[in-house]
């Protein structure tokens, strides 16, 4: 089947009348969960896996990942109109977008949020067309060795990058492996780390985990601060969202620009939407004519990290189809529902299930146009939910977050993970630790678990394997590369000091 | 933050000691490769060495004078600790109390003690959560849900 076979099966999928209906839904509740500060695409993703229980594989991936792309449409609402982030791609949105509401701009800010995160996509998920079956033939020569440095080097890559301390990081990552290991061992039935409870035998359950570590502990930290939000009023007239000429010659490159660079970072197992939107602000201001006035309210300091941040959404599907190795959070979790409905991930999906692939991918064109019809005319009435007080929508969302993480299992103890998370997530918050790994660690600790000791088997317990086989020699060098870079700056500094003194 | 580190630097390793120690008690690696205490010991390590590494980092740094601690102190900890109350209140009453009247005695929890919200807010939002959340869940998506011995 060629690629264009391929595409028209997909869109044959896609089309149908229930997948359309979920794919809008999925789009509507995730432009929801984006504009709703204190709950992200994490949390959106991780409850409304349990609901979907009943629908089939397909429909049900094709609604979460409308999650995943509405959140990353409708987090620029917040941070444009309140300067508050909706979820932490959308952070760097308020730098320019905030100071372009305060000048009456806030209309065309929106607008070109919502027309850059609809190029970018739809640009995202015509490179992922091309670029995802080529990937997949080519992993399906990988063994065990490569799977194991795959995962090392995501894991390896989303560690360093995420927060200030790499240390505190990779401890993070760490914890979530250590964690994957609770519950019984698939290759010898030994039960690990359970302490006699009989919930556990099943491991510690990712969406109890991601939902206490990122919505509960949300908002605990939001109990400290008061959330007064400051609400820039401005009219929402269709005409007015549609940025101007000036604005358009502005933005077009930067978006083109940042689409390009965030999907192929967002290829990059590791790499995801948020480091996306930093780096393609950053790559844009470093570019432009007059960098002092990033900051100050200019159109391509909201175009360039929203096309970025919906760029690596589509790129981290890139890995997330093709390998099976998430890029993120959110690819984490989606990764987890891929499972959980069935569905190995990994490059034999292709091959397997080619009507849940292709009509995935086709899915993803449409809902990028259903959301720039979400965000368009639609702006006026999420800029008005944001009126609701936080105070009202906390209870809201720490009752949601305790059912839905019931509905997993029908089972109390699932609660208690999230309590514990809660807190743990809290505390990690407090004291710089990121959450991120622990979750992306968690869903692909199986996985590393497994192929590291597959690999050894073959080997008869010699690490060379890895150091021996190309493929896996390259992934596992880059990822300690990426262990070793602060040391190499921190002698690169030492050596500048060294030579100024002399 | 620097004491903070050192303090977590500590407990971190631990508990990493804790994970070596129950990893090692595993059974030992057998013929089929690498046995189940293999993986997480080594994890037991690698943490170690970090929570080392973290300590070591934090006690070399110099102390900034009026540095701040990360955590809030004294009645600003309050509601921090009524919402971790409430929420395993919750948890253990919600199945002898049932579905309904846990989550609006939550939401009215946390909207009355918590956050002092006024009396016609918290039971309006308290009521609407809890019928919107059962609608939800129970009548649109099925999920069979915790009731008590009245039946609600």
């Amino acid at each position: 089947m060629n690629l264009f076979d391929n595409i028209m099966m997909g869109f044959g999928v896609a089309l149908s009348a229930q997948n359309l209906l979920f794919c809008f839904i999925g789009t509507l509740y995730g432009t929801l969960i984006g504009v709703l500060p204190g709950i992200g695409p994490v949390v959106g993703v991780a409850i409304l896996i349990p609901v979907t229980f009943g629908l089939n594989a397909t429909t049900a991936i094709i609604t979460m990942a409308g999650v995943y792309y509405g959140a990353m449409y409708g987090g620029s609402t917040t941070s444009i109109l309140i300067n508050v982030p909706g979820e932490s791609a959308s952070v760097v949105t308020c730098l320019d977008g905030y100071e372009m509401a305060k000048k009456g701009r806030a209309a065309p800010a929106l607008g070109m949020a919502a027309l850059a995160s609809f190029i970018a996509g739809t640009l995202a998920v015509i490179l992922l067309t091309f670029i995802a079956p080529p990937l997949a033939n080519v992993a399906l020569s990988f063994g065990p060795p490569e799977y194991f440095a795959l995962a090392f080097m995501g894991l390896t890559l989303v560690t360093s990058l995420a927060g200030d301390s790499m240390v505190k990081g990779l401890m993070s990552g760490i914890f979530g492996l250590i964690v994957a290991c609770v519950g019984v061992d698939a290759v010898s039935g030994e039960e690990r780390f359970t302490f006699g409870f009989l919930s556990l035998l099943d491991g510690a359950g990712f969406i109890s985990v991601a939902v206490g570590l990122f919505a509960v502990s949300e908002v605990l930290c939001n109990l400290e601060a008061s959330m007064e939000q400051v609400f820039i009023k401005a009219k929402f007239s269709l005409r007015s969202l549609f940025p101007n000429l000036q604005d358009w010659k502005d933005s077009l490159a930067p978006i083109l620009r940042c689409s390009f660079m965030a999907f192929f970072l967002g290829n990059l197992p590791g790499a995801g939407a948020t480091i996306a939107s930093f780096l393609g602000y950053a790559m844009e201001k470093k570019l432009s004519k007059h960098p002092e006035k990033f900051g100050t309210g200019v159109i391509q300091g909201v175009a360039a990290p929203e096309a970025a941040n919906n760029a690596a959404a589509g790129g981290s599907m890139v890995p997330l189809l093709a390998l099976g190795i998430p890029s993120s959070g959110t690819s984490a979790v989606l990764l987890g529902a891929l499972m959980v409905h069935g569905l190995k991930p990994g490059p034999l999906l292709f091959q397997t299930s080619p009507e849940f692939v292709w009509g995935l991918i086709a899915s993803m064109y449409i809902a990028n146009v259903m959301l720039l019809i979400l965000n368009l005319p639609l702006v006026g009435f999420w800029a008005s939910l944001l009126r609701v007080p936080y105070k009202i929508l906390m209870p809201i969302i720490v009752t949601i977050s305790a059912v839905g993480v019931f509905t997993t299992d029908n089972n109390i103890f699932d609660m208690w993970i999230m309590f514990v998370f809660g807190i743990i997530g809290y505390l990690m918050r407090k004291l710089k630790f990121p959450a991120a790994p622990v979750v992306l660690a968690l869903v692909l600790g199986p996985m590393v678990e497994r192929t590291l000791r597959q690999s050894l088997t073959i080997s008869h317990g010699d690490i060379s394997i890895f150091f021996t086989r190309p493929i896996s020699a390259v992934l596992i060098g880059i990822a300690l590369i990426s262990l070793c870079a602060p040391l190499l700056r921190g002698v690169m500094e030492w050596r500048k000091k060294v030579v100024e003194i002399s | 933050m620097r004491r903070a580190d050192q303090i977590t630097g500590i407990l971190m390793l631990v508990f990493s000691l804790a994970v070596m120690e129950g990893a090692r008690r595993m059974p030992p690696s057998g013929t089929f490769g690498p046995g189940a205490g293999f993986l997480p010991f080594w994890l037991g390590v690698a943490m170690a060495a970090l929570s080392i590494i973290l300590l070591v980092n934090a006690t070399r740094e110099p102390a900034l004078a009026g540095g701040r601690a990360p955590f809030p102190t004294g009645w600003k900890l309050l509601p921090i600790v009524e919402t971790i109350g409430g929420l395993a209140a919750f948890i253990l009453l919600l199945e002898t109390l049932g579905f309904l009247l846990s989550i609006a005695l939550l939401t009215a929890f946390l909207l009355r003690v918590v956050e002092r919200e006024g009396w016609l807010t918290t039971l309006t939002v308290s009521v609407a959560n809890a019928g919107a959340l059962y609608t939800i869940f129970k009548v649109m998506l099925g999920v069979s849900l915790p009731k008590n011995t009245f039946g609600f």
